[in-house]
C-alpha cells in the first residue's frame, strides 16, 4: 500500500501547486521581499549622493581654520568615500547658500567661535531639510576625532591617540550550571554568532508559525472540501485512512516548502546584487557564523513540529461538513499555534525562564520553546533528545487519534457530531 | 458462483434502524436491483457492502471471504452524489483515483481514453469537471466507477439525471459489463430500468425487506388483476359479471380491474357472445404496481 501514499503525495502536490490562488500568492510575496530587500538601496539612489558620487559638504570656517583643516585630514586618512569636505575660503555665508540650493552642497559646516568653550568652536550644520542619519553619525565622530587630536595637540603619540579612539569591548561569559554542563562546548560565545543564533531563532519561529498557519488551514480546507464533494467515499474505499491523511500532509508540506525555497532562492538572488553584497558585510556578519547545530535541531523541530499541528488541522478538517464553517472549527488549533508562538518570540530574550523550561517538554510549544533554548541559551544534549522524543511519540498518538477521527468524521454529514458519538464510531473503525 | 453475499445484515444509527436484516446474493455477472423510497436503506445497504460503514450485525462475503483491503481494487463505486474533484482535470484525477485501486498509470490513461472515446467525449480528457454539464459530469463518475476494471461495481441511482440518449448508452454500457462478468449492485427508483437490466430484485421499505427474488417470480406472486378488452361493437353490463371491480372505458375498448383470475374466462365469453374481440389480454402486474401496492400501502 506504499506506492498509494506516493500516488497520493504526488496528486495533492502537483494539483495544489497548480492552483491560480497559490502561483499568485507566491509571486506577489516575492515581489515584496524583493522590493524590501531593495529598499535601502532605493532610498539611497533617491536621497542625492546619486552615481555613487561623494556627497559634498562646504566649511566655512572664518577665523577657524585650524578645524577644518583637521577635519579635512581626518576625512582623507578614515578613507569614507560618501562624503567629501569642500573648504571656502573666505566664501561668504550667501555663496554656500547659493551652492546648496543649486545642488552643487549636500550643506555646509558653519564653525563659530564658542565663548564659553575656548578648546573647540561651535560647529552648525546646515542643509535642506533634516540631516540624515548618516551624515549625523558621521560628522559627529569625524569631529569628536578632530577635537581629540586639537586637544592633545602633540602630547601623544599616534597610536595612543588610536588606543583612546577606539571603544572599549564588553563581552559576556556564561557560567550558569547548564553552561558547565556544556563544558565541552565553547562557552564563550562569539558575540556574532550570537546575533546569526538571534537571526536564526527568530526566522524559523515566524517560518514555523506562518507555515503552520497556511498550510495547516489548506490541509483542513482540502479535507473539508474532499468531504463536502463525496469523493471521500470513494477514497476511503481506495486507501487506508492512515496512507490518505499523510499522503495529504506530507503533499501539502512540499507544497509549503517549495513556497519556502522560491523564497530562498529569491532571498539569496537579491543578496548577490551587487547593490546588495555589502550588506551582510555592513553589519559584521557572514555566513560562516551560522551555528549548525542551532539550525539542524531547529529544523527538526520545525518538521515534527509542523507533523504534529497538521494531524490535528487534518482531524478537524474531516469532522466539518461545509467549508464556512471551517474557520471557526479550526480555533482551538490556530489558538494554540498563537500561544505557541508567542511564548518563543516574548523569551527570546530569556531563555532561561522556567517557563520556556517547562514548555520545551510540552509537545506543542517544544518547537518554539526548545528552540530558543538551544539558540539563545545553553541545553544538555540529552534534553534536547527528550523534547524530540516526546515531539515524535506525539505526532504518533495524535496522528492515530485524528487517522480515526478522521475515519469516522469523513462520514458523518449533517451537525458537527458530539464527542459521544465521535467516540463510539470510532470504536468502529480500522484505520 | 456467488460474488457478494450478505447474510442478515443489520445497521443502527443511535435509535434508529436503518437496515433491519436484509439478506441477498449477487451471482457472478448479474445485475441484481436494490429498489425502494427515498430512506429506505439502500445507500446505506451499499455504504456496508463497500465498507465504508460497519454493518451491527449479520456477515458480508464477497467471493465467499469477509472484508479485506485488498477489495478496494476489485470493487467500484459510484455514488449517488458525484464523488469527483470540481477544479482537477478529468485525466489527472481518473487515472489518480484508477491508481489508487492499484492500476498502473498507464493502463489507466489507455482504460480511460477507451470510456471515453466510447462515449464519444475524448475531449473531456483535458477538461476539469466543474466546466461539465451535470448529465456530463455523471457519465464522468461512471467511467471513475469503472475505469480499474472492477468485479464488483456498485452504482447508486447512475442514471438519475441523465437524458434519455445518455440512460440508453450508460444502460448499454451496463449489460455489456455484466455479459464480461462484472457483478453489479445497482439502486434506482425507476422500475422501467429495473425491468430492463435485473434479474432479481429487492424492494426495501424503511427499513425492511418487503419484496425479494426473481422479477418473473414476483409477477406471478401477483395475481392478474386487469384485462385489456378491445371490442368492434359495445359490451354491456360488463359490470355486472360476478368478481369484475371496475370498468374503465377506454378508446378502442376497456380496461377491467378484477379479483380473481377466473373472471377473465367470463369476461371474454360474455364479449364474444355480444361483439368481435379484437384483442384479449390477462396483464401481469408491473413491478410499479407492485412497489406502490407493497411500498404505498404500508405507508398509509
Amino acid at each position: 500500500m506504499n506506492n498509494t501514499l506516493g500516488t497520493i503525495i504526488g496528486f495533492t502536490y502537483k494539483n495544489k501547486v497548480k492552483t491560480k490562488s497559490f502561483l499568485i500568492t507566491t509571486l506577489v510575496l516575492a515581489i515584496i521581499i524583493t522590493i524590501g530587500m531593495n529598499i535601502p538601496y532605493l532610498i539611497k539612489q533617491f536621497s542625492g549622493g546619486d552615481d555613487g558620487k561623494a556627497m559634498q559638504i562646504g566649511l566655512l570656517y572664518g577665523s577657524q581654520q585650524e578645524t577644518a583643516v583637521e577635519l579635512e585630514k581626518y576625512a582623507a586618512a578614515s578613507g569614507n568615500k560618501d562624503y567629501a569636505f569642500v573648504k571656502y575660503e573666505g566664501g561668504t555665508e550667501d555663496q554656500l547658500k547659493n551652492d546648496v540650493k543649486d545642488g552643487k552642497l549636500e550643506g555646509y559646516l558653519k564653525f563659530e567661535e564658542d565663548p564659553a568653550d575656548m578648546a573647540f568652536p561651535k560647529v552648525v550644520y546646515a542643509g535642506e531639510g533634516d540631516i540624515s542619519q548618516g551624515l549625523n553619525t558621521y560628522l559627529q565622530g569625524a569631529l569628536q576625532n578632530v577635537k581629540t587630536t586639537m586637544i592633545t595637540k602633540d602630547s601623544l603619540t599616534a597610536e595612543q591617540i588610536a588606543a583612546l579612539n577606539k571603544p572599549v569591548s564588553l563581552s559576556s561569559l556564561d557560567i550558569s550550571d547548564d553552561a558547565k554542563a556544556n563544558a565541552g562546548r565553547d562557552t564563550e560565545k562569539n558575540n556574532n554568532q550570537k546575533i546569526m543564533n538571534y537571526i536564526i531563532v527568530y526566522f524559523l519561529m515566524i517560518l514555523f508559525f506562518s507555515s503552520n498557519m497556511m498550510t495547516g488551514n489548506m490541509i483542513a480546507a482540502e479535507v473539508t472540501a474532499e468531504k463536502s464533494s463525496r469523493i471521500m467515499e470513494i477514497l476511503i474505499t481506495s486507501v487506508s485512512p492512515l496512507n490518505q491523511m499523510f499522503g495529504k500532509i506530507i503533499g501539502i508540506f512540499l507544497v509549503g516548502i517549495t513556497q519556502i525555497a522560491v523564497f530562498g532562492v529569491v532571498i539569496a538572488a537579491n543578496v548577490m546584487l551587487p547593490n546588495n553584497v555589502g550588506m551582510l558585510k555592513e553589519f559584521h556578519l557572514s555566513l560562516a557564523d551560522i551555528n549548525l547545530s542551532v539550525l539542524i535541531y531547529g529544523l527538526l523541530f520545525y518538521i515534527f513540529g509542523y507533523f504534529l499541528f497538521a494531524v490535528l488541522y487534518a482531524a478537524v478538517g474531516s469532522i466539518v461538513s461545509r467549508t464556512e464553517e471551517l474557520g471557526q472549527a479550526v480555533m482551538p488549533i490556530t489558538m494554540l499555534g498563537l500561544i505557541t508562538f508567542y511564548i518563543g518570540i516574548f523569551s527570546i530574550n530569556t531563555p532561561g525562564s522556567m517557563l520556556i523550561k517547562i514548555t520545551s517538554f510540552i509537545p506543542f510549544t517544544a518547537p518554539t520553546s526548545m528552540l530558543v533554548r538551544i539558540g539563545m541559551g545553553e541545553v544538555p544534549v540529552w534534553q534536547i533528545l527528550i523534547s524530540l522524543a516526546l515531539l515524535i511519540v506525539a505526532i504518533l498518538v495524535f496522528g492515530w487519534l485524528s487517522a480515526k477521527i478522521y475515519r469516522t468524521g469523513v462520514l458523518m454529514y449533517g451537525k458537527r457530531p458530539s464527542f459521544k458519538e465521535l467516540r463510539k464510531a470510532m470504536k468502529a473503525y480500522k484505520i | 458462483m456467488v460474488a457478494l453475499q450478505l447474510d442478515h445484515v443489520f445497521k443502527q444509527y443511535g435509535e434508529k434502524t436503518a437496515v433491519n436484516n436484509i439478506s441477498l446474493q449477487v451471482e457472478q455477472g448479474e445485475i441484481y436491483g436494490l429498489l425502494g423510497a427515498n430512506g429506505a436503506g439502500k445507500t446505506t445497504t451499499m455504504r456496508m457492502v463497500l465498507g465504508l460503514i460497519y454493518p451491527d450485525g449479520g456477515d458480508i462475503l464477497y467471493h465467499g471471504k469477509p472484508y479485506s483491503n485488498e477489495l478496494t481494487r476489485v470493487m467500484g463505486y459510484l455514488p449517488e452524489e458525484r464523488g469527483l474533484y470540481p477544479k482537477v482535470k478529468i485525466s489527472d484525477q481518473i487515472v489518480y483515483l484508477a491508481r489508487l485501486r492499484g492500476m498502473s498509470k498507464q493502463d489507466a490513461d489507455k482504460s480511460l481514453r477507451y470510456w471515453l472515446d466510447r462515449f464519444e467525449v475524448p475531449e473531456y480528457y483535458d477538461k476539469r469537471i466543474e466546466e461539465l454539464s451535470k448529465g456530463n459530469q455523471q457519465k464522468m463518475g461512471f467511467i471513475a466507477a469503472i475505469v480499474h476494471k472492477p468485479q464488483i461495481l456498485i452504482l447508486d441511482e447512475a442514471f438519475s439525471g441523465l437524458d434519455p440518449v445518455n440512460v440508453e448508452l450508460l444502460k448499454a454500457t451496463v449489460k455489456e459489463l455484466r455479459n464480461n462478468g462484472t457483478s453489479i449492485l445497482f439502486s434506482t427508483h425507476r422500475m422501467e430500468h429495473v425491468e430492463e437490466l435485473c434479474r432479481r430484485i429487492t424492494i426495501l421499505d424503511r427499513s425492511n425487506t418487503v419484496v425479494q427474488g426473481d422479477i418473473k417470480e414476483i409477477k406471478g406472486r401477483y395475481p392478474r388483476e386487469e384485462v385489456i378488452l378491445y371490442t368492434q361493437g359495445q359490451v354491456s353490463r360488463l359490470d355486472s359479471i360476478p368478481g369484475v371491480k371496475a370498468v374503465e372505458a377506454v378508446e378502442q375498448g376497456y380496461h377491467i380491474h378484477i379479483n380473481t383470475p377466473d373472471t377473465a374466462q367470463l369476461i371474454l365469453q360474455h364479449a364474444m357472445a355480444e361483439t368481435t374481440v379484437e384483442r384479449f389480454e390477462i396483464k401481469e402486474p408491473t413491478l410499479n404496481q407492485i412497489f406502490i401496492q407493497e411500498v404505498g400501502e404500508s405507508h398509509e
